[in-house]
């Protein structure tokens, strides 16, 4: 795992452009204190900081190929790299070292951006052709890793890994876009391929972007969805699905677990992060070292879980007690490791810093199990929102419109919601997409000053991507919408994004077996009902580990990672949250209505909706990090 | 070949939909062959000699009526002409159901839907599920109406969807004369064409409004001219006022066709920041002047514009909105490249592609 960063400018003195790479590398040191190296020729400057996972004596980056033609910066890691070297080596390519970086850039010099689909792992990478004088770069299927960049005047281009690295370029601007605070409020992340800062690009998931040496620059989706139906490729009963899903979860742990330094795991005491500890324990190797964090308040603990799951593993188990006044104490440490502002992700920060305190370098997450086995409650309801759409259109429009404002004007916020659906969304797309929303949208316009407002409602209440993920799920199924909707949007946007750079705060590199571009192939086109029963939750991957995994564990019903922030937000958060919403503090945010965002916090405080969390921490992020950012 | 066209409308308006309808029947007549005749139903326009027929049929064309919005009439005439027709080519969504049903009175018929845009890109109600489950064709005007309209009706035969782009009208030439009409007077001087409609606000002038002050700011003589009219242009006015740019627009309202051809020669460059356009026939026709053109990444739009003829933004984005027509203002586009990439939608392209989906 690493952080990478480069200026391609037809304008910039080199020396600039040294400097300004230098600063950007430094900047990102965390993601990879290992090594760091620096690559200088014509218009373009690439440097890169290492944490060292393969072959950690060679590797040094950027490497060229030893014709000196491609030049490659990656952040990731290659999982199958093994396997694509002896491929490589047979059509004559000869290695000097046992990293796969070596590979990956081989393999783009025999391939091109055909090398693409071949890759199995999280990457993000750039390569400069020095013959042909073209720049490309790519991000991995799912978004496992990040790549920011921003056009620069001349056909020039500024890229990284963390957006803060961008900004200490010195080029770009540290405005926020009220538009994309808009989109925040509405996602609890901006999705891609918006950031917070104005002028800054994230290159989407599964997305590839070239210049050519005229100097155009295209992106592209290089990876989609897998066919919905592949007839010869699924099961042909439960059984059978049961079976060949034991296989691919064998062989996503034992690609997951390469490595050359220690590796751990996150253990929740949930079913998935449960699972994947239980496989790699099976796998074999020194005992493994597994993580969780404890909560003092009662109903959010799942200690009892995780050390049952741990003791029937044989792990060499760590808790981690968690409290509101060390959440309140390490705040500052927190936000100053955001690069955009996150109503989600505390859980990672701590289960990474307690991992690598704990002398793994890399640690493996049940993260994207609830993605692919309908661990959300979205796979319940939205079908069923979705057979009433019909009969509500065929009521008079008047009918219509009176109901909805009538929901509109509810004090309760699922009502809100529920008109969000029913006068927003056509298809399931659109419900699927609408309900990972935070806000209703009339509370998220109110939120908004006037400007911010208008352009919010200019974007409209949609995703961003509406239409390339509902044209990249033609023809799949009600299960495989709303699960490529969840993979999409809120684990690519939120999860994904979180994990990145609260792991990488403390120089750990997460990995996340599920999210697997093999076993998503194998699993996409099987039938819906072997992957998601209503009435077990998980019961798939529970069956297929049944013989791991002790009987209590399989059957108890979904927690997640959850923190007790309700009761935090009013007791050892709340000098925290009385500073950000105050009127000194909100006047760092000009597209925020401060009146409004005072009474947010305010009803909060007395009419005390434990539900209203999440609402009122997600502005408070924004606010902080408006903030932060004048510090 | 026997066909059928059956239209909202031809030449009553001069709307995006009618342009292109005429075009079909231009087409259809120039294709169907020895022995062949073309029939026409129009739902809207008004009975009587119509001077520009001329310019869209030939010897080909048989019967052409128009049923001056008599429903009844129209859903008569077509049910009578396409007993005797091959194929009937169905102008617009809402006739699909008599393209159906005259199905079922001659068996041997065939009927093809033309799928312009925002018309398609919303969930069908029964009757048209039905009507769309049994086209022979469906015309899509972009590869991006094509995918909206598989996401509706997921189980139509994708096989059956064809993208068969707009086109440009070949007895609108972009000739010498209009080229050396083109006087930079006002830089930079950027035209937009329309309707005003306040249903059609998604159309972005207002968003071209709010671009002015900021491009002011880079060139004091920025005009920005805006052909069309509708019940948005209060507004539209209002905003202008507010923002103490009114002095820099003009409102052209409804021009003639030599009028705007003089308006897209005389522009520096076009925009039409729209969210919904399935394809923007604007555009070629900007394009076939040599006028780099901005547009929405929306739609059918990227279709049309790339990087080598204009920019496209994103809907609603006022400073990358003004930075696309700086950008176009600092580095402009070959105008001989802009022409070709509009030549690549010719009439003859559109036509052949026309006869290979109906044959």
């Amino acid at each position: 795992m690493c952080g990478i960063a480069g200026i391609f400018s037809p304008t910039l003195p080199p020396a600039d452009r040294e400097a300004a790479v230098a600063r950007m590398v430094q900047h990102q040191a965390h993601r990879g204190p290992d090594d760091r190296g620096y690559y200088s020729r014509g218009e373009l400057t690439m440097g890169m900081c290492r944490l060292a996972i393969f072959d950690p004596a060679n590797g040094h980056q950027p490497m060229s190929t030893p014709d000196g033609r491609f030049t490659i910066v990656f952040n990731g890691a290659i999982y199958n790299h093994r396997e694509l070297r002896a491929g490589l080596e047979a059509k004559g390519w000869s290695f000097r070292t046992q990293c796969d970086t070596e590979v990956l850039l081989a393999a783009f010099a025999h391939h091109g951006p055909d090398c693409l689909p071949r890759l199995r792992g999280m990457f993000a990478f750039a390569i400069w052709d020095e013959r042909e004088r073209t720049f490309f770069a790519a991000r991995d299927p799912l978004g496992i890793k990040p790549l920011y960049y921003a056009r620069q005047p001349g056909a020039g281009l500024i890229f990284g890994s963390e957006l803060s690295a961008l900004l200490v370029s010195g080029y770009l601007s540290r405005e926020i876009d009220p538009a994309s605070a808009g989109e925040y409020l509405a996602w609890f992340s901006v999705p891609a391929p918006r950031t917070i800062y104005q002028g800054i690009a994230n290159l989407p998931a599964g997305h590839c972007l070239a210049i050519d040496a005229h100097g155009t620059l295209r992106t592209r989706a290089c990876w989609k969805m897998p066919a919905p139906a592949q007839p010869g490729r699924v099961a042909g009963n439960y059984q059978e699905f049961i079976h060949g899903l034991r296989h691919q979860l064998e062989d996503t742990i034992r690609a997951h677990r390469v490595a050359d330094v220690p590796v751990g795991a996150f253990l929740s005491g949930g079913m998935d992060s449960t699972a994947v500890v239980a496989l790699m324990a099976r796998a074999g190797g020194a005992r493994l070292k597994t993580f969780s964090l404890v909560f003092g308040e009662a109903g959010y603990s799942e200690q009892a879980s995780a050390r049952l799951a741990a003791q029937a593993c044989d792990t060499d188990h760590t808790e981690d007690l968690l409290t509101g006044a060390r959440v309140a104490a390490d705040l500052p440490q927190i936000l100053a490791s955001f690069d955009q502002p996150t109503g989600d992700g505390i859980n990672t920060y701590y289960a990474s810093q307690m991992a690598r305190a704990g002398g793994v370098t890399v640690a493996l997450s049940g993260l994207g199990g609830d993605e692919l086995f309908g661990g959300y409650p979205s796979f319940r309801d939205l079908p069923r929102l979705q057979r009433f759409l019909p009969f509500w259109r065929k009521l008079p429009a008047g009918v219509r419109h009176s109901l909805v404002t009538r929901l509109q004007g509810s004090s309760n916020t699922r009502a809100r919601k529920l008109a969000d659906f029913l006068s927003q969304a056509r298809d399931l797309h659109e419900l699927a997409a609408l309900q990972r929303r935070v806000l209703p949208e009339g509370q998220r316009l109110a939120l908004l000053a006037p400007e911010a407002r208008r352009q919010a409602e200019r974007l409209g209440p949609t995703h961003p991507m509406l239409d390339d993920f509902a044209s990249e799920l033609a023809g799949a199924d009600p299960f495989q919408i709303i699960s490529g909707w969840e993979l999409r949007t809120y684990m690519t946007d939120t999860l994904l994004r979180d994990s990145d750079v609260f792991s990488m705060a403390h120089s750990l590199e997460l990995r996340v077996p599920f999210v697997d571009r093999v076993l998503l192939e194998w699993l996409w086109p099987q039938a819906a009902w072997f992957k998601y029963d209503p009435r077990r939750t998980k019961a798939a991957l529970a069956d297929a580990t049944a013989d791991l995994v002790p009987a209590a564990l399989r059957n108890r019903p979904k927690q997640g990672f959850a923190l007790p922030f309700a009761k935090w937000m009013l007791a050892d958060l709340r000098p925290f949250l009385e500073e950000t919403f105050s009127p000194g503090s909100l006047a760092a945010c000009p597209w925020l209505d401060a009146t409004e965002v005072a009474n947010l916090w305010h009803r909060y405080t007395t009419q005390s909706d434990p539900r209203a969390w999440s609402r009122v921490w997600t502005v408070a992020m924004l606010v902080a990090f408006a903030n932060r950012r004048q510090a | 070949m026997k066909s059928l066209l059956v239209s909202p409308e031809l030449f009553l308006n001069n709307g995006g939909i009618a342009r292109i309808l005429r075009l079909y029947l231009k087409s259809l007549c120039e294709n169907a062959g020895a022995g062949g005749r073309v029939d026409s139903v129009v739902l809207n326009d008004r009975p009587g000699a119509e001077p520009r027929l001329g310019r869209y049929s030939d010897p080909h064309l048989g019967e052409h009526i128009a049923c001056d919005r008599r429903k009844l009439t129209f859903i008569r005439q077509t049910l009578r002409l396409a007993r005797k027709a091959d194929w009937l080519v169905c102008g617009h969504l809402h006739h699909l159901p008599i393209a159906w049903l005259a199905r079922r009175l001659n068996p041997r018929l065939k009927y093809a839907l033309v799928a312009h845009g925002i018309e398609v890109w919303r969930p069908y109600s029964a009757v048209e599920r039905l009507a769309l489950r049994d086209a022979h064709r469906v015309l899509c005007v972009s590869d991006y109406t094509r995918r909206q309209i598989l996401r509706f009706c997921h189980d139509l035969r994708p096989e059956r969807l064809v993208v068969v782009p707009n086109t440009l009208d070949p007895t609108f030439d972009s000739d010498e004369d209009t080229r050396a009409t083109a006087q930079p007077f006002a830089l930079p001087r950027i035209l937009s064409v329309g309707r005003l409609a306040a249903t059609d606000s998604y159309k972005g002038y207002d968003t071209l409004i709010e671009a002015l002050p900021a491009i002011r700011h880079e060139h004091p003589a920025v005009r920005l001219r805006i052909v069309g009219q509708g019940d948005d242009q209060p507004r539209l006015v209002a905003l202008a006022a507010q923002l103490g740019v009114t002095g820099l627009i003009d409102f052209l309202g409804s021009i003639n066709d030599e009028a705007l051809r003089a308006e897209y020669a005389a522009c520096d460059l076009f925009a039409l920041p729209s969210r919904r356009e399935g394809f923007g026939l604007v555009y070629l026709e900007a394009m076939s002047h040599g006028k780099p053109c901005i547009g929405a990444r929306a739609g059918g739009v990227p279709e049309v514009i790339n990087e080598e003829v204009g920019q496209l933004v994103e809907y609603g984005n006022i400073p990358e909105l003004a930075a696309a027509v700086m950008e176009l203002m600092r580095r402009p586009r070959d105008s001989e490249i802009v022409r070709q990439h509009a030549a690549s939608f010719a009439f003859p392209v559109f036509s052949q592609r026309l006869h290979a989906a109906l044959t």
